[in-house]
This record gives C-alpha cells, sequence and structure tokens, in this order.
C-alpha cells in the first residue's frame, strides 16, 4: 500500500514537471525583455502592436462564426439523429471524427483544389469568400468537439418524451429547439463553443495556407524573427485556452438540472 | 353510440412484419374515461400514441369530435397527454411548465397566469408554482405534468401508464386525485396501463388487450364478472380454472374429477363427455355450505395463506386446486392444510370458458 502510494507521488511529481517546468521557463523567460530584471516589456509590445490586434480581431470574429455555424449544423443534426435515425448514430460519430485523422493541410488543399477561381464555386478569389471557407474549414476542424459535448448533452436528458411532450401541447419543431431542447443542451454547446473558441485561436496551418491575417500565423512570424515576444503570446494563447477551459467549469454549474427519472 | 366524441375505426399497425394493432374499434363518449388495460406488448400504447398522432396507423381512422385527426399531427389534435417519465422540462419552473402550452398557444400573459394559478390550485400545489422539477417528488411532478396537460382544456387527456413509477400509496392517492379531477373538468380520458387494479377502480369502460387486439369491452363490472374470452377471465382478477367433462348437457351438470357439479344452466351445443372449463372467482366460493350457494365439492386443503384481513384457503379438487377467500374472525382459528373440506358456490357464479 505504502509502496504503492510512494511511486503515484512519484509519476504525479513527474508528470507535472513535464507539463509544468516549460509553461514556467516560458513564462520567466517572457519576462526578461529587460535586461537584469522582470518586466512585462514583452507583453507591452505585443500587445500594443497593431497587427496583434488586427490578427487578435480576425481570429476572434472567426471563432465566433465559426461557434455560430457549428451549433446551427451540430445541434440539429444530433437531435435529430437521435430522435428519429437512431440506427445512423454510428455514421455520424465516424464522420464527425474525421477531422482528427485527416490532417488540416490534406483539407485545405482539397479546399483550394475545389474552390479555387477556376473552379464552380470561387470561393478563393475574394477575401470574403476566403474568410467563408477558412470559417468552414474551422467549422470541420472543431467538428469532433462540438458533436461530442452536444450529443452528451442530448444523452442526458429523454429527447424522445421531452420532445412528445412538447409536441401534444402545440409547440412546432421551431418552438421544440428553441425552448426545449436548446436551454437543456445549452451547457453542452457552450463547452463545445469554447473548445472551438480555443482551437480556432490558434489553428495556423489553414489560415496560412489561404492566407489570411488570423492569430495563428501571426504567432509564427513573431516567433521566427523575435526572442521574447513570443514567449509571451504564448503564455497569453496558453491563458485564453485555460480560460476556455474555465468558463466550461463555470457554465456547467447553471445547467438545469434534470429531475429524478422514474425507475 | 349516439354522442360519440372520439372515435377509433378499424386500425390496424404494423412495423414491419409484425402487427401490433389489429381490427380495432371504439367509441367514446364525451367525458368518459376509458381505460387499454393488458399485459406489455398487447398493444395498448402503440393505439393510445395513434390517437396523439405519434404513430400513424397502417390502416383505419381516428375521429376527434366528428373530425378525422389521422394524418393531423399531433401538436394540430388538441391533445393532452401525461408519459409515465412525467416529461417535465427540466430546464423550466414548475408554473412555467404548466404555462408551456398557453403560451405556445400565443394566450394572453395575464390570462395565463391566472389559467396556471387555477391548475396549480386544482393539484393543489399553490406553494410550488416557482420550483424547478428537480426539487419535486415523484408523485408531485406528476401532477404537475398531469395540469400541464389540461392547461389547454385539450379534446382528449391520454395518460400512458402514469401512475406506474410512482410507489403503492403515492399510486393509490393520486389515481383518486386522477379520476376527482377528470370528473370535475369533464374531459374524455383514455388511460393506459397493466394494472387492473387500476383500470377496474378508475375507468367508465376498459377495453382488455391482448395480441393487438380488443378482446373485451365494458364496465368494470362487465369485465370482472363476464369476462367475454379466456384470456379476459385469466387476467382480470384471480381465476380458477376447474378442467372437467361434460355431464349432462341438457341439465348443465359436469364431472370435475369424481364429483358432478351443477352449472345452472343448460350446455347448449355441447356433447356429454366433451371437455369443458369452468371458471370461478376465489370471493365466489365459501369453504363449507352457505345458503344460496348450491353447487358443492370436496377436496383437500393444500395451503392456507394468512393475508391479514382475508385468509386465502388453496383446496385441491382432483387434479385442479382452487383459491377461496374466507374473512379474517379473530374469534375463529383459521383452517388447517391437510384437513377434508367442502366448498360451496353459486351455480350462476359459474364461468364457461371457451376451449
Amino acid at each position: 500500500m505504502t509502496v504503492n502510494r510512494f511511486w503515484s507521488w512519484i509519476f504525479l511529481v513527474l508528470g507535472v514537471l513535464y507539463f509544468a517546468l516549460p509553461l514556467v521557463g516560458t513564462f520567466e523567460f517572457s519576462m526578461k525583455m529587460r535586461r537584469g530584471v522582470y518586466s512585462l516589456d514583452a507583453y507591452e509590445a505585443v500587445i500594443f502592436d497593431p497587427r496583434f490586434q488586427e490578427t487578435f480581431t480576425y481570429s476572434v470574429m472567426m471563432a465566433l462564426a465559426t461557434i455560430v455555424v457549428g451549433v446551427l449544423l451540430v445541434v440539429p443534426t444530433a437531435y435529430w439523429v437521435r430522435l428519429k435515425l437512431p440506427a445512423w448514430r454510428p455514421v455520424l460519430e465516424f464522420v464527425t471524427l474525421l477531422p482528427l485523422v485527416i490532417p488540416p493541410i490534406v483539407i485545405v488543399f482539397g479546399y483550394i483544389r475545389l474552390y479555387n477561381t477556376s473552379s464552380w464555386l470561387p470561393l478563393t478569389g475574394t477575401a470574403m469568400g476566403t474568410n467563408i471557407l477558412l470559417m468552414f474549414g474551422y467549422v470541420v476542424l472543431a467538428l469532433p468537439y462540438m458533436y461530442r459535448a452536444v450529443d452528451t448533452g442530448l444523452r442526458a436528458i429523454d429527447v424522445r418524451t421531452l420532445t412528445e411532450a412538447a409536441q401534444s401541447l402545440g409547440a412546432g419543431w421551431a418552438t421544440i429547439m428553441w425552448r426545449v431542447i436548446l436551454p437543456n443542451v445549452l451547457v453542452a454547446v457552450l463547452s463545445g463553443a469554447f473548445l472551438t473558441f480555443a482551437i480556432v485561436i490558434g489553428e495556423f496551418v489553414m489560415a496560412a495556407l489561404l492566407n489570411r491575417p488570423a492569430f495563428g500565423p501571426y504567432l509564427q512570424l513573431i516567433g521566427a524573427n523575435r526572442a521574447y515576444e513570443p514567449a509571451a503570446l504564448a503564455v497569453i494563447a496558453f491563458g485564453i485556452t485555460w480560460g476556455c477551459m474555465a468558463l466550461i467549469q463555470v457554465v456547467s454549474r447553471f445547467a438545469p438540472r434534470p429531475p429524478a427519472q422514474p425507475h | 353510440m349516439t354522442d360519440t366524441f372520439l372515435s377509433i375505426r378499424q386500425v390496424h399497425k404494423a412495423f414491419g412484419t409484425t402487427v401490433v394493432v389489429q381490427e380495432f374499434n371504439l367509441d367514446v363518449r364525451q367525458g368518459e374515461f376509458v381505460s387499454f388495460l393488458g399485459p406489455s406488448g398487447c398493444g395498448k400504447t402503440t393505439m393510445l400514441r395513434i390517437v396523439a398522432g405519434f404513430e400513424e396507423p397502417s390502416s383505419g381512422s381516428v375521429f376527434i369530435g366528428g373530425k378525422d385527426v389521422t394524418r393531423l399531427k399531433p401538436n394540430q389534435r388538441n391533445i393532452g397527454m401525461v408519459f409515465q417519465a412525467y416529461a417535465l422540462f427540466p430546464n423550466m419552473t414548475v408554473a412555467q411548465n404548466i404555462g408551456f402550452g398557453l403560451k405556445v398557444a400565443g394566450m394572453p400573459k395575464a390570462q395565463m397566469q391566472a389559467r396556471v394559478g387555477e391548475m396549480l390550485e386544482l393539484i393543489k400545489l399553490q406553494e410550488f408554482g416557482g420550483r424547478y422539477p428537480y426539487q419535486l417528488s415523484g408523485g408531485q411532478q406528476q401532477r404537475v405534468a398531469l395540469a400541464r396537460a389540461m392547461a389547454g382544456k385539450p379534446q382528449v387527456l391520454l395518460l400512458d401508464e402514469p401512475l406506474s413509477a410512482l410507489d403503492a400509496k403515492v399510486r393509490v392517492s393520486l389515481r383518486e386525485e386522477i379520476r376527482a379531477i377528470q370528473k370535475e373538468l369533464g374531459i374524455t380520458t383514455i388511460f393506459v396501463t397493466h394494472d387492473q387494479e387500476e383500470a377496474l377502480s378508475m375507468s367508465d369502460r376498459i377495453v382488455v388487450m391482448y395480441n393487438g387486439r380488443a378482446e373485451q369491452v365494458g364496465t368494470p363490472f362487465e369485465i370482472y364478472n363476464k369476462p367475454a374470452t379466456r384470456f379476459v377471465a385469466g387476467f382480470v382478477g384471480t381465476l380458477n380454472v376447474l378442467e372437467g367433462k361434460v355431464a349432462d348437457a341438457e341439465q348443465g351438470i359436469v364431472r370435475i374429477g369424481a364429483e358432478d357439479v351443477a352449472t345452472g344452466r343448460a350446455l347448449t351445443g355441447r356433447r356429454a363427455g366433451e371437455p369443458i372449463s369452468l371458471a370461478l372467482r376465489p370471493e365466489a366460493i365459501s369453504l363449507g355450505p352457505k345458503d344460496g350457494r348450491a353447487s358443492t365439492a370436496h377436496g383437500i386443503i393444500r395451503e392456507v395463506s394468512f393475508l391479514g384481513s382475508v385468509i386465502r384457503v388453496r383446496v385441491a379438487l382432483g387434479d385442479d386446486v382452487v383459491s377461496l377467500d374466507t374473512f379474517n374472525n379473530p374469534a375463529t382459528p383459521p383452517p388447517v392444510a391437510g384437513e377434508k373440506a367442502s366448498i360451496s358456490f353459486s351455480p350462476e357464479d359459474v364461468h364457461l370458458l371457451d376451449q
């Protein structure tokens, strides 16, 4: 028992060191821009850089658009499959897992080939078209996380009976979706949304190959040319991701509590 | 039936090759409380879901208030439904749950609040309007579900085993409450249950279902005392079945084991020596002779079960064993297993069952 506990602690400490040391090192390095003292100069330089503001704003806007489109795509689909086509769930699960096994570079090359200026839908011909293409690319990248979050939320409620109860009370599909289903899976949807936000903010491959001014390519550019600022940016990016995770924890406390189910 | 409000005509439903409801016909009067009673898989819930619009019949029609609603969607039928699993919306308070259908119908807010108040009063949960479903007991949740179903004054109330998930005491009190509210509002109601006691105690009429068919439709008295088929006789209440042979068809005498038993009627269409089954309710049999119970048989007491106010005695008659109930009398000791005993019953209480 004591030996087991000893080794448990050893592995825990090793794990924490493995994850925490690089972060602590990065953070410490980011504070060393001014010779001899710790300062926030690197953070100041990054935050007041117009390119940071431009790329960060761009990525935030893309993340919000991705979340909206992702929610509109995933929530009704997952709901309908649970309600009417339960036999199709494994197929849907497989499809939503594909972005994890197909590298983003393959997806984006496929997009460029399909939607280039000489194709039937020349989305890459305009900035807006390319933004839309990038946003759909992000929707695909976030699909495994968004679908799983929403599906888990739907599993926690009795979708069929709640739908039938609402129908018997005169509600149509839009009312059922908006007033019954969505509020009961809102926390799951928000979890998916925060994960999507974190993915989009740090994404590099798609934005770089589609030549859009996103935060990911900016991170890479700064990293290649500066010393202390990339460390500051890395810490900021980590902060955003952790902030999203913390928000998932916070909103999960406000989830509607399902009543005790009959046995 | 002249004042038919809900009419089910020749309904047939199959899922693939599996037939779940067949040739189902029923007329329900305005304000009537009808129960669909039957074992699991008999098609009672499917039939209810066809009335609700959640299932479409393979053939046949459903009329509500004279209007053919067979192809209408559930939200166009003006029905109220209560589910076994309560189905309260977890994100809404009790008052919001009750007011949901009213809001969907576009009722003005003040009117809606007044109606929700009325319903809360009806189910005696006036203080609970601001609570969420998870803060209520099972019985309270089901009362809220009932109020929600009735708030919009539906034409028909459908209850799908609403008491099955509740404990025994709550079940009894809630069934009385449901019946009282239904009578007060005069709402036409269909109640699905597999619990015969619920069906017998609550219904104006009962439809006993088996293998997708309505085996018998009748009042609780008729269903219990005059079962039309062997299944109904066996499913509703406890029944003793005695297998015998016709001894004298004209005199209505049947030979059970070594004894001749009078059935009190001519066994028309039957011949001497033909096998026949007689059925008797436990309460129709007395231990020993009793005035008014002219038929007798003799056997040996096999088992005596003390059930509190009642003592159930099992008596072997040849190859058959019959159960009978006697009231517990503290001054008289109960019969003893192994003793010889005679039983008596009235020929009028004997049911002849189809083979």
